[in-house]
């Protein structure tokens, strides 16, 4: 095709060259932007860390308590390199009555590094309303007196104030009676808010669109890529992505037809049967650590967080935090079988109805190997709770790591229950549309989205009990920040590298892909700047607390993302079992797996665990708010710990 | 000779009752082709042509030897090269080519009075352009028949085929006696034989 076919090549070396620049130069400006950032940043850094009050730094910084809580543990550490003389212990303030230490403390010299261990608690019914701070508080009313019932608290404040080095310093010391709905509605409302439409929703969508693109991308094909907008003359294609809005305005428009004996009222429930649940489940996924309210740009410690995550003084990033979490997710999961039963049933059509069958009976075979891979984890890690498991792993070692065949077996079953290739017999997409055959339009994209939103469903808890939650690997980054300068080095080196070069990449494979190649360069720059930045500063070891919150809620939405992709990669490389194949495989595969898995792993951990008698082994799952939380970081509970200490428990679980 | 006999083993070996290295051996390949089809240049091994898309000329995509309409070719003067010796019409598998002879005025040879081609008959097979000694028909129009509303506007006459003619530089007749001239010398070792 010499003379007929367009040379291509040739003219658009200049062009390249000239969009390399274009690239570069915002990179360029970004990177002069952040040394100044950096210049001026440095002098302010040296001149805090001399200020005196932070020689010795209180963890928690202040300690909240509300009308139940126990003894709150305050630490007292040393963070300079001299030994300090510490005394002179008291409680002052408005409500100084209320407060006290749980055993009187000395004098002492704390070594750099040491730490000292305080307890403080509160008289709860000395604030109780009505009526006038107790015996000589000094108390400075506003105007307006504020009114407290008689069987409310009032709010009270003191401060824990010691002589450290000649200086006093003073550890705020907060007594709040949350309502009800200051306490869980809000919170709740906000955060659910937040996961559902700012992540599930929209990847669910997202995920609609890569389906089909991915798929594409794995057998050499194209794909979906012609929904375009037209913006003032600009028309924007963006790889098909529009194809979310067109789908969605496709299935809302299509005719909703209802078959003339279907059971009508069933036949409009099975869809909310089969989405629902999707989408409450969710309630127990922890999707990052704890929000302190008022301390979003102070740098926190563990003890702090971990009072957030009790709820003083912060919120918990996750929607319900209830300790039978994981039993609440088989609970609400089995729902689903409902909905593809139903579906089957009400539509009067015998092949939904085999469909239906099929659906219910996969699902009921796996949640039996579902809810038996999951009690290695738990066997490891000691409790149900969802964000104390994640709380668990970031002290011992990540599940995958643990308990891999746990792993490999609960991702499996946990797609045979998404009815997804390899699968995806009740569905048979390419064949035979079992259970939902008959349905149509939005009530069809119910089920269709429900589908995906399962999906990123299991990758978040796959992902919760195996990746660490929202945890970068390794420990690298605690609730203070990095654990070392070089950690955060390593890690802005290694995120810039790869976003850059993954950047670069972009750029060379479509010229349509420039803006966002673009963009991901100068976000690969960025972090590169900033792991030098570091190299020269040190900086990285004292983080604002919303730039871990954000770090840790990037993270958990990148495994999360990463694990959908993993699963679409899966459903497009693998086979249809036969059913016999798949029954076989969940009742003779993984069950028998699954339950060595348990044995296994309760061998270890009880031949591992600190010489206790059996007897005396903590209960797992004890709720939260029994044992007073103010342990904080020293008091870890001992199952998680148990495991942590020698190799072989890995290698054991992998005997099978 | 004995027939050969090769046992097949139906046996699963433990390799593949375990599954997972298979599956991991099937999701590297998927995963190499998503990469690759993502992150190099020209979507990698995407053949897909992006035919009738904005922006691209589906003509950039035809073969060289691509078999369009027919046209039918100009002498110097104008007029048609064809001398209406019947070659097409009679090599046509389709039946498809109608030619009437004439005397033509200028010169002691033969022309087309009528040159009709059905299109809707014509089966595209260029057996046509091949079959003719004077280069007068050819299909190098890179266009297809687009379709027709009407039966017998697909009936291309002398004129529709003309109007996509042009002249052409070979001798109109051939060179005669003389196209030996400039072949090579005829190898000596075979000469006389």
């Amino acid at each position: 095709m010499s003379n007929h076919a367009p040379v291509l090549p040739s003219p658009r070396r200049p062009l390249r060259v000239r969009a390399l620049v274009r690239a570069a130069s915002p990179a360029m400006l970004w990177l002069l932007l952040c040394a100044a950032l950096g210049v001026s940043a440095c002098g302010t850094d040296y001149k805090s860390t001399a200020d005196t009050a932070s020689v010795i730094r209180p963890e928690p910084v202040r300690a909240v308590f509300h009308p139940s809580t126990g003894p709150i543990a305050v630490d007292l550490v040393n963070t300079s390199d001299k030994p300090v003389a510490i005394g002179e212990f008291r409680i002052e303030g408005p409500d100084w009555t209320s407060f006290a230490l749980v055993e009187p403390v000395n004098a002492t010299v704390l070594r750099p590094g040491d730490r000292l261990k305080l307890h403080v608690k509160v008289e709860a019914a000395e604030l109780l309303g009505p009526g006038e701070p107790i015996r000589g508080a000094v108390v400075e009313h506003g105007d307006a007196p504020e009114e407290i019932a008689a069987d409310e608290y009032r709010h009270g404040t003191a401060h824990l104030s010691f002589k450290a080095a000649g200086v006093v310093t003073a550890v705020p010391l907060e007594f709040e009676d949350p309502s009800w709905v200051s306490q869980y509605v809000l919170p709740a409302l906000i955060k659910v808010l937040l996961l559902v439409m700012a992540f599930i929703m929209p990847l669910a969508s997202l995920l609609t669109w890569m389906e089909r693109k991915q798929s594409a991308m794995m057998q050499d094909r194209i794909g979906p890529n012609m929904a375009r907008v037209s913006i003032g003359g600009v028309t924007l294609r963006l790889w098909g992505l529009l194809h979310i809005a067109t789908d969605g305005l496709k299935m809302l428009f299509k005719e909703d037809f209802i078959p003339r004996r279907a059971h009508r009222a069933l036949y409009t429930l099975a869809p909310l049967f089969a989405f629902v649940p999707a989408m409450v489940v969710f309630a127990i996924v922890p999707f990052g650590d704890a929000v302190c309210y008022g301390q979003l740009f102070d740098s926190l410690s563990e003890a702090d967080v971990a009072q957030c995550a009790a709820g003083r003084g912060g919120t918990p990033l996750q929607i319900a935090q209830i300790d039978v979490g994981l039993l609440y997710y088989f609970a609400i999961a089995s729902l689903a079988t409902y909905g593809t039963t139903l579906a089957g049933w009400a539509s009067y059509n015998k092949w939904a109805v085999l469909g239906a069958l099929r659906a219910s009976a996969q699902m009921i075979s796996y949640e039996v190997a579902i809810g038996l891979t999951i009690v290695g984890a738990l066997l490891c890690y000691g409790t149900l709770e969802p964000h104390a498991l994640v709380k668990a792993q970031e002290a011992s070692h990540w599940g995958l790591v643990l308990q891999p065949i746990a792993f490999i077996l609960f991702f499996t079953a946990a797609i045979a229950e998404t009815k997804r290739a390899p699968f995806d017999l009740p569905e048979g997409e390419s064949e035979i549309i079992g259970y939902f055959i008959e349905y149509s339009g939005m009530r069809f994209g119910l089920f269709f989205l429900g589908e995906f939103i399962e999906v990123v469903f299991v990758s978040a808890l796959v992902s919760t009990l195996f990746l660490g939650g929202w945890n970068l690997p390794f420990g690298i980054l605690g609730a203070h920040g990095f654990s070392s300068a070089l950690t955060c080095q390593l890690f802005f080196l290694g995120a810039g590298l790869v976003l850059t070069a993954s950047g670069a990449a972009i750029w060379r494979a479509s010229k349509h892909a420039e803006g966002v190649a673009s963009v991901i360069i100068v976000l690969g720059t960025i972090h590169l700047v900033v792991a030098v930045w570091s190299a020269f500063t040190g900086w990285g070891t004292a983080l604002p607390h919303i730039a871990i919150v954000t770090i840790g809620l990037l993270t958990w939405g990148l495994k999360v993302l990463a694990l959908c992709w993993l699963q679409l990669l899966i459903r497009w490389t693998l086979p249809r079992f036969r059913y016999d194949q798949l029954m076989s495989l969940g009742w003779k595969g993984l069950l028998p797996l699954s339950i060595a898995n348990i044995v296994l792993t309760a061998l270890v951990v009880y031949a591992l665990a600190p010489s206790a008698p059996p007897a005396a082994a903590p209960p797992t799952g004890a709720p939260p708010t029994a044992v007073p939380a103010a342990g904080g970081t020293a008091e870890a509970p001992t199952p998680a710990a148990a495991p942590k200490s020698p190799n072989p428990s890995p290698a054991a679980a992998g005997q099978p | 000779m004995t027939i050969g006999v090769k046992k097949v083993s139906l046996q699963r070996t433990t390799r593949d009752q375990i599954f997972l290295p298979a599956i991991l051996e099937g999701l590297l390949t998927t995963a190499r082709h998503f990469f690759k089809n993502t992150m190099t240049k020209g979507m990698g091994d995407v053949d897909t042509i992006r035919y009738g898309e904005p922006g691209v000329d589906p003509k950039s995509y035809y073969p060289e030897r691509f078999r369009g309409v027919h046209r039918l070719m100009f002498r110097d003067d104008g007029s048609v090269r064809c001398v209406a010796c019947m070659c097409c019409s009679t090599v046509c598998p389709a039946r498809c080519i109608y030619i009437v002879a004439e005397d033509r005025e200028d010169n002691n040879e033969k022309g087309p009075a009528t040159f009709v081609i059905d299109e809707l008959k014509c089966v595209v097979c260029g057996l046509c352009v091949e079959a003719c000694p004077c280069d007068a028909i050819r299909m190098d129009t890179r266009t297809h028949m687009t379709p027709t509303e009407a039966r017998e506007d697909a009936v291309l006459r002398k004129v529709d085929l003309m109007s996509r003619g042009g002249p052409s530089v070979a001798v109109q007749g051939g060179l005669g006696a003389d196209y030996r001239a400039d072949a090579p010398a005829a190898d000596p070792r075979f000469v006389g034989r």
